[in-house]
């Protein structure tokens, strides 16, 4: 079987490997312990894997690790720390937007790419906008409101 | 065993070429979204996955001719975003928030779309009623399809084992209002079970001429040419739009399967329609 030499941006970090073809651009993120890049349904239905590539939201396990070299690859690691927690990551904490917290790294990633789009969306617009990502715990309701609040306060860059 | 190739073309003379010498064996990797799910269900096996999702010559969305052109390797996303788009064919944008979900129409084309001969592709039934082509170019040179007689049988289309399809064509339509509606298991996100298209060409509500297509409801993504026939030359209302609809389950061959039941489709068709029609009319929005 032939592998593949890969060279990703993650992050703003070079990673390689050795890969086969069909090698996804989720099992290439965990294996290379980005595991905060969670692993739901693995096609393409539930949004748990979504990485934002090249500014959009995707789902990682439907797309292969061999076709993003030359993209710039952000994780919800990429977003914010402990110390210091992104707007979004704060407000999904202060609107209890997280319960078991599967969805979140994909929730807060595909929210992260519509609010650089869309500074200001509607409630309506929100929900079309993560309606790729499942939730089973929330209801969804907090998250809209989290990602509606961060929208309002117009600090998002 | 899984056994793939993975390759990417610098251009299209290179594309054509390694299609050319492996025929079949050449998987077209567009956005992936279907493609993948076969790879990991095990249904497809080997191959070498040719990558296109990055291929300059199949990228752009421009008029030209009467014509709007979109590259075969346009993400939905970008369709929905481009300016010609919205001023030319504002139908096309609208139609295309019901696919899929926003993250699979970041990744998902149009051509990866109507590929594979699929019954419920979604932008099928949109380009037959808008009398597209599909461009297909192999190492001897290009031809254009007429979108009617580019879907031939369950799994199966007009395109050869060694072309691909480098750019969808559209006739920028100069009267008539569309409408596309789709019924899914899940609001929004999910192939559909039945889909209607329609272009409606209306004086008031006269019927000049109307472009009725289904999915979901034959082995082939399919126009309505009786029940299109039907529609011409009537003045609608409020009671013989819906008769009318009726008429469309005489032209149909639903089947049962996971999603739905042939009656129940059956049904739908007819409901669909007669709401699509509403709303190229202004009486429902
Ligand atoms: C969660 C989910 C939801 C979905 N919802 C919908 C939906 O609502 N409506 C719908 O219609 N579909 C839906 N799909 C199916 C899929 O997303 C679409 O069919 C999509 O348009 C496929 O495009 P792609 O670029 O990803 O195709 P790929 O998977 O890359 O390719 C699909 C097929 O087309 C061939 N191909 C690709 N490009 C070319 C070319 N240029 N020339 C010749 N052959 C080519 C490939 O070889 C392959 O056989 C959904 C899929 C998922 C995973
Ligand atoms: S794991 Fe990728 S969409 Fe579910
Ligand atoms: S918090 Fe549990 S899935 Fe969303």
């Amino acid at each position: 079987m032939e592998l593949y030499e890969v060279d990703l941006m993650v992050n703003n970090r070079a990673v390689s490997a050795r890969i086969k073809a069909e090698t996804t651009l989720l099992d290439f993120l965990r294996e290379n312990n980005f595991i905060e890049v969670k692993r739901g349904c693995s096609k393409g239905d539930c949004g748990a894997c979504t990485v934002i590539i090249d500014g959009r939201p995707v789902p990682s396990c439907m797309t292969l690790a061999l076709q993003c070299p030359g993209k710039k690859i952000y994780t919800v690691k990429s977003l914010g720390s402990w110390d210091k927690l992104h707007p979004l990551q704060q407000a999904f904490v202060d609107h209890e937007a997280v319960q078991c917290g599967f969805c979140t790294p994909g929730m807060l990633m595909t929210a992260k790419a519509f609010l650089s789009d869309q500074p200001h969306p509607s409630r309506e617009e929100i929900r079309e906008a993560i309606s790729g990502n499942l939730c089973r715990c929330t209801g969804y309701q907090k998250i809209v409101d989290a990602i509606e609040s961060v929208g309002k306060g117009g600090e998002y860059e | 065993m899984k056994n793939f190739k993975y390759f990417r073309p610098k251009n299209l003379d290179e594309l054509l070429a390694i299609k050319n010498e492996l025929k079949e064996e050449a998987r077209l990797l567009a956005g992936g979204s279907n493609l993948l799910v076969y790879i990991k269900e095990g249904s497809l096996k080997s191959g070498t996955l040719v990558d296109i999702g990055s291929l300059a010559a199949l990228k752009g969305i421009r008029e030209k001719d009467g014509y709007l052109e979109i590259g075969a390797a346009e993400t939905i996303i970008d369709i929905m975003a481009s300016p010609v788009v919205s001023e030319k064919l504002p139908f096309l944008r609208e139609s295309l928030r019901v696919f899929a979900n926003p993250l699979i129409r970041n990744i998902s084309t149009v051509a990866g779309n109507i590929a594979e001969g699929s019954p419920i592709a979604d932008t099928a039934p949109l380009l037959l009623v808008l009398n597209s082509e599909v461009v297909a170019a192999s190492i001897t040179g290009r031809r254009n399809i007429p979108i009617d007689d580019f879907f031939i049988s369950l799994g199966k289309t007009e395109i050869k084992a060694n072309e691909v399809i480098i750019t969808i064509r559209i006739p920028i339509p100069e009267t008539g209002r569309g409408k596309f509606v789709k019924l899914g298991l899940r609001k929004g996100t999910s192939c559909s079970v039945v889909s209607v298209a329609v272009w409606l060409i209306a004086n008031g509500r006269g019927v000049e001429d109307i472009r009725i297509a289904l999915g979901g409801v034959a082995p082939l993504p399919l126009r309505a040419v009786k029940t299109e026939a039907l529609f011409r030359g009537k003045i609608l209302n409020e009671h013989n739009i819906g008769e009318l609809a009726l008429e469309v389950t005489n032209e149909i061959t639903p089947i049962t399967d996971v999603r739905g039941g042939a009656a129940y489709r059956s049904e739908v068709s007819a409901a669909l329609l007669s709401k699509a029609v509403r709303e190229c009319l202004g009486m429902e929005e």
